[in-house]
C-alpha cells in the first residue's frame, strides 16, 4: 500500500457525551482511519446532563452501550458494525448482568469480545471500548 | 463529523463461526459474542479461555497448561479461517497474576514464529476462575 491513510477525529453529536472535551482530557472520543473507527473507552454518562450515571450495573452497561451507539451513529456507523469490543468491569462477578444487557444491544451476530475486571475510576462499574467499521 | 458515506466501497463485516463439529463452547456459545469477526484484511478474535476443543469443557489448570490449550485452539481456529499464527499482528494476554508471566512466556514462545507478533500482557481479574485469556488481531 502506497497511499497514506488519513487520521480524523470523530465526535458524538450530543456534546454531553463528549467527555474528553468537557473535561479537557488528552484524548478524543474516537479516531477514524481508513475503514475503521477506534473509540476511546466509554463510561456511564447521562446523555441529558453529561454527569456520571451510576445506577445498577445493568443500568450502567445499558447507558454506556447507548452512548457508544450514539457516538458510532454520529460518525455514520452503528452497533451492527462493531467488530471488536472490550468490556472492563469493576467487579468480575457482574459478567452475567453485563451479558444480559449485551443481548438487548446485540441480539444477533455480536462482535468479538473480551471481558475482564480491573480498577476503574470515579466509582464507574464499567468501561467499554470498541473497534467498528466506518459507515 | 459528517455522517455521509465517505466511501462507496465500504467494507462489510463478516461473522466467523467454528464448524458445527467443533466444540461450541470454544467459540463462546451461549454468550453474546462471536468467536471472531472479519473486517477487511483483519480478523478480530475474541478473548479465548482454555476449553477442550473435543468436549467443549473448560480446562482449568496452571497458567502454562491454560496457555498451551488456548494457543493450540487458536492455531486451529485461525487455520480454519485461512489465517494462521504466522499472520497474527497483535496479541493481548490477560493473566490472573503477573507473577505467572514467565510461565506463560515459556509456552507462548513455542507457538509463534520469529519474529513474533506485537503483544501486551496485563494482570486482571478474569471470569469463571480462569487463569489466562488470550485475544488477537490477525491478517485474514
Amino acid at each position: 500500500m502506497t497511499e497514506k491513510l488519513a487520521r480524523s477525529v470523530i465526535e458524538p453529536k450530543n456534546p454531553h457525551l463528549n467527555s474528553s472535551r468537557r473535561n479537557n482530557l488528552p484524548h478524543v472520543p474516537g479516531i477514524r482511519v481508513g475503514d475503521y473507527l477506534f473509540l476511546s473507552g466509554m463510561t456511564p454518562i447521562n446523555s441529558m446532563t453529561g454527569e456520571r450515571s451510576l445506577g445498577s450495573i445493568s443500568e450502567q452497561i445499558r447507558v454506556t452501550l447507548a452512548n457508544i451507539r450514539h457516538t458510532l451513529e454520529s460518525a455514520g456507523s452503528s452497533l451492527e458494525r462493531v467488530v471488536r469490543i472490550h468490556v472492563v468491569l469493576a467487579d468480575i462477578a457482574h459478567v452475567p448482568e453485563m451479558e444480559e444487557v449485551f443481548r438487548e444491544f446485540f441480539p444477533t451476530h455480536p462482535p468479538a469480545r473480551t471481558v475482564w475486571s480491573m480498577q476503574l475510576r470515579f466509582g464507574n462499574g464499567c468501561e467499554i471500548e470498541c473497534v467498528a467499521l466506518a459507515g | 463529523m459528517t455522517s455521509t458515506k465517505w466511501n462507496d466501497m465500504s467494507l462489510e463485516r463478516k461473522i466467523i463461526s467454528l464448524p458445527a463439529s467443533a466444540a461450541d463452547a470454544a467459540r463462546g456459545a451461549g454468550h453474546p459474542l462471536s468467536f471472531a469477526t472479519r473486517a477487511g484484511d483483519f480478523l478480530f478474535v475474541s478473548g479465548l479461555t482454555a476449553v477442550d476443543l473435543a468436549t467443549g469443557e473448560p480446562k482449568r489448570g496452571t497458567t502454562a497448561s491454560e496457555t498451551q490449550q488456548i494457543l493450540t485452539n487458536l492455531r486451529e481456529l485461525l487455520e480454519d479461517e485461512g489465517s494462521s499464527l504466522k499472520k497474527v499482528v497483535k496479541v493481548n494476554v490477560l493473566l490472573h497474576s503477573m507473577l505467572e508471566a514467565p510461565n506463560m512466556n515459556e509456552v507462548y514462545a513455542r507457538f509463534f514464529p520469529d519474529p513474533p507478533p506485537a503483544r501486551t500482557v496485563c494482570g486482571a481479574r478474569l471470569p469463571d476462575g480462569m487463569k489466562v485469556i488470550i485475544e488477537c488481531t490477525a491478517l485474514a
